[in-house]
């Protein structure tokens, strides 16, 4: 594959060991990896020679990585960017992805969950260039509120919701071989890993939780059959259900479908 | 400066002695004083009288005395009168004279009887017929009757006439002076001449003539009939304690010649004399002296009056006496009538007086009692007075104001429990909120740092895992590094999760309350925990009050500690044991409380306060925070956690959550969902 159709992307951290490692991991035939140590080099990097993707770190000096990805899709509405966070900046890194991001990346990560999100981040993209105009909230029912490209959650009674994975999410997944799922009356907290799908690319991808809670009920049929949750993603192909111990403040971080 | 101090003493000196002595000096100068006046008056009226009664008696003396010389004039001039006698004179028949005479003078009485021719000549005399013919006329008696008077007088009679008429007479007036002590002394050692009352009448013819004189006379020495005669018409015989009370004398100047006064060998006192006091004023000055004398060997209420001559001249004495005795023994009686009277209404008055001190003194003196021991402190102690006097009123206030005083300071020492108990309370609230700040200050920058730290170790942690990654991906699994490199891969996770536990306890997430069911809540994470494996020995009771209110809570983070204190003791009883988890509602109704307690191993004293420290662990495995984030949550909800251990007794966790209020709607609104 020439230097032409390589995949572009550059990574930006104010911490050089940091872009050096996340450059390594993903470093690849099949992409030209760039490093920037901040956001306005991030900027003009952007600027004199667009990149396929951007991978930058929310936590930075001067320019944030919110900063940076709002800039930058002032100018490229469809640009495609990945954050990298910290725990403590989770609800940051959800807000995010409510403002465009495609998806983040909690630190320390390993080389394998990088580069499952980065395939994943291409295959939307492609995606995108066969069906064009096709807006992926569109799909969504009316009333669910969801995390942009990840999860869904129905509020159905006043503490309980149920939590699905959006198709959009879906389409940058091959071909699922294995879901994870947690357990009955697991905690779980919005932003943070809820599930795992397993595809045929030996990718492992994360599944953010749309809110928080504490399981009450993981549905058995999606355990059995796995292709329920492309079939009918907003009904019988839900996740699970949960007791909600946080709604009005996560509902905050949601989009809400209409 | 001496009365000034006894003044002092007496002052001091207890209050009913102040009074004794006060009473007695009153009392003992009014006895002292109405005694002397008492005295003075009885004096006054019993011996004025006693000495109006002598005079009195002394007259009714000369009555018969007087009566006597009247009976010698009668007798001398009806024989005068008789025309036998004169005419036996004129015949100078003396022998019918002297039969006559002598008849007449036995029949009356007298010692004497003598005629006298008209000069004055003796003619007949009746005790002895063979002395006549001296011349009688230089007799006063007998000259005054030779000019014709009948007269009667004392008379002093010579002892030579005395002869003349009897020596009987001589010999009757013949006395030798007993010697007596205050008598005037006197040459003479005895008495010769006699005292004679006479009297003596002429002789007249039918022409007035004198034809003689005839005159009779009674000796008064040691003649006894005049004294005994007036002594038993004044006196009537009267005796007090065997001594005549009345005496009567006829003194020859100041000789006794005639008395019923009776010596000590009970004799008639004659031959003694009068004291001097007595001569001087009667014999000397003439005049009467009344008053008390000391006779013979007693002493008298006396009278004396002179007696006189028929010239006027003083020659003896007529005493009355009355024995003083009686009186002074009736004054003396008075006397003591007076002082025992006065004595016993002064024993009583005492009497009075002790008591009616005592009712002021003992009152007084129980007061003094009871402020000694109301200023000791007792002051439970009360005056009992019966009385409503003064004093009584004065306990009644008293006793009001030690009511006063203990229920002041009743309150005062409730206040002082109080206030102390208040104290203790607060400080406890105090050293429980130092302790929760404290914990909560810890906590606090504990978790800033733990964000710092996660922060600042992810980027490390970051390019280690990538890097370690990248080269187990590049190694085969049987090279040398390759089981190396994913150890440390592997441990570089366990710092992820480290950073995470950190994290997770520095997210101070404001917790979600709703109203839940705290029974619901255990029952929950019970069955959770059944499913383990690990906790398959161990037995779990549940004591729940199923009509605890529901309250507000944030369901998933009192899970989480449940579950956290679940988890704990389950590894305190490694090889099984009890778990007993009870809820109630605690004393005052105020919380909900809820109680874990285990029989495993308790915990060290030294762990107890540690426990609830971040990163405190026993454990090999394990972050440490488990407690930590459960304090935190606990505060969240304004709760309490609390650990009590007991060696051999395991371990109590006590938590408590405020219950808001008992409306009935809010009970159970949290509901289940099962």
């Amino acid at each position: 594959m020439s230097n032409r159709n390589k995949r572009r992307i550059l990574v930006v951290d104010d911490e050089i060991t940091v872009c050096k490692s996340i450059r390594q991991a993903i470093l690849s035939d099949e992409y030209e990896v760039d490093m920037a140590l901040s956001g306005e080099e991030a900027l003009k990097k952007d600027r004199e020679n667009p990149y396929d993707l951007i991978i930058t770190d929310l936590m930075m000096p001067g320019i944030s990585g919110l900063d940076l990805l709002k800039t930058l899709r002032e100018a490229r509405p469809d640009v495609n960017v990945i954050m990298v966070t910290g725990y403590p900046t989770i609800k940051t890194a959800v807000e995010s992805v409510k403002m465009g991001a495609f998806d983040y990346l909690p630190k320390p990560f390993t080389p394998a969950d990088l580069r499952g999100l980065v395939a994943r981040a291409f295959k939307k993209a492609e995606g995108e260039d066969r069906g064009k105009g096709a807006v992926a909230g569109a799909r969504i029912p009316a009333g669910y509120y969801y995390m942009l490209g990840h999860t869904w959650l129905k509020v159905e009674d006043k503490d309980q919701a149920t939590v699905g994975v959006v198709p959009d999410f879906l389409k940058t997944v091959g071909i699922i071989t294995q879901l994870e799922l947690p357990k009955v009356n697991e905690v779980i907290t919005q932003g943070n890993i809820c599930g795992k799908i397993s595809d045929a690319d030996h990718f492992v991808h994360r599944i953010w939780s749309p809110a928080s809670g504490r399981v009450i009920e993981v549905n058995a049929r999606l355990v059995a059959d796995s292709s329920v949750l492309r079939r009918d993603p907003f009904q019988n192909g839900f996740l699970f259900r949960i007791e909600t111990g946080n709604l009005e403040e996560d509902l905050k971080g949601l989009l809400l479908a209409k | 400066m001496n009365l000034h101090r006894n003044v002092q003493k007496f002052f001091d000196l207890p209050l009913r002695m102040k009074f004794v002595l006060s009473f007695l000096v009153v009392v003992l100068f009014g006895g002292l004083v109405s005694l002397f006046f008492g005295l003075r008056l009885e004096h006054r009226t019993i011996f004025s009288l006693a000495q109006a009664k002598v005079r009195h008696d002394l007259a009714s003396a000369w009555m018969v005395y007087d009566e006597k010389l009247n009976d010698i004039r009668d007798i001398v001039l009806l024989n005068a009168r008789r025309d036998s006698i004169q005419a036996a004179l004129l015949a100078d028949d003396r022998e019918t004279l002297f039969r006559t005479l002598v008849r007449v003078r036995r029949d009356f009485n007298l010692d004497i009887l003598t005629i006298t021719d008209r000069f004055g000549k003796v003619v007949q005399r009746t005790n002895r017929p063979d002395v006549f013919g001296d011349d009688q006329s230089a007799d006063p008696l007998v000259s005054r009757a030779l000019r014709k008077e009948t007269v009667t007088s004392t008379e002093v009679v010579p002892r030579p006439e005395l002869l003349k008429e009897s020596p009987d007479f001589a010999e009757r007036a013949y006395l030798k002076f007993i010697p007596t002590p205050m008598a005037a002394p006197r040459p003479e050692d005895h008495e010769e001449n006699g005292l004679m009352l006479k009297g003596a009448a002429p002789i007249l013819d039918e022409q007035g003539k004198v034809l003689g004189i005839l005159y009779g006379g009674i000796l008064l020495n040691q003649n006894y009939d005049i004294v005994d005669r007036v002594k038993e018409i004044v006196f009537k015989g009267e005796k007090y304690k065997g001594k005549e009370i009345g005496t009567v004398t006829i003194f020859q100047n100041d000789l006794r010649i005639s008395t019923n006064v009776i010596d000590a060998e009970g004799n008639r006192a004659i031959g003694t004399r009068v004291s001097q006091e007595v001569h001087d004023a009667v014999l000397r000055r003439g005049v009467p002296w009344v008053g008390r004398a000391f006779v013979v060997n007693h002493w008298y209420i006396t009278a004396y009056e002179p007696i006189k001559n028929i010239a006027g001249e003083i020659i003896g004495m007529l005493y009355v006496g009355m024995l003083e005795k009686p009186y002074i023994d009736l004054r003396n009686s008075v006397m003591l009538t007076f002082t025992g009277i006065a004595a016993l209404c002064t024993v009583i008055l005492l009497i009075i007086l002790f008591f009616i001190t005592s009712s002021i003194t003992n009152p007084l003196r129980r007061m003094v009692l009871a402020t000694n021991r109301i200023a000791q402190g007792d002051l439970n102690h009360q005056v009992r007075i019966g009385a409503r006097d003064e004093i009584g009123q004065l306990a009644h206030s008293f006793n009001q104001m030690t009511e006063n005083l203990k229920l002041a300071n009743e309150n005062l020492i409730q206040w002082g429990k109080t206030l102390e108990k208040r104290v203790e309370e607060r400080t406890k609230e105090l050293r429980e909120m130092q302790d929760y700040l404290l914990q909560s200050e810890k906590l606090r920058s504990l978790g800033k740092m733990a964000a710092g730290v996660a922060h600042e170790i992810n980027n490390p942690l970051t390019s280690i895992l990538i890097n370690t990654h990248l080269m187990l991906e590049k190694l085969e699994k049987r090279h040398d590094f390759y089981e190396n490199l994913s150890l440390i891969a592997d441990e570089t996770e366990r710092c992820t999760q480290i950073v995470k536990g950190l994290l997770e306890f520095a997210r101070q997430n404001p917790p979600q309350k709703t109203y839940t069911s705290i029974n619901e809540l255990i029952e929950r994470t019970t069955q959770l925990l059944e499913n383990q494996a690990s906790f398959q020995n161990v037995r779990i009771v549940k004591e729940l009050d199923p009509s605890l209110p529901a309250i507000k809570l944030d369901r998933n983070k009192i899970q989480q500690v449940f579950w956290n204190l679940l988890l704990n003791a389950c590894e305190a009883m490694p090889k099984g044991g009890l778990l007993t988890i009870s809820d109630a509602l605690s004393a005052d109704q105020k919380s909900i409380e809820v109680r874990f307690t285990d029989s495993g191993v308790s915990i060290p004293k030294e762990n107890v306060n540690k426990l609830f420290d971040p990163f405190f662990t026993t454990k090999s495995s394990g972050t440490g925070l488990g407690l930590a984030v459960s304090y935190g949550i606990i505060q969240q909800h304004d709760g309490k956690i609390e650990v009590k251990s007991e060696v051999g007794r395991g371990t109590v966790f006590t938590l408590s959550f405020p219950v808001e209020d008992h409306s009935p709607n809010s009970a159970q609104k949290g509901g289940t969902h099962e």
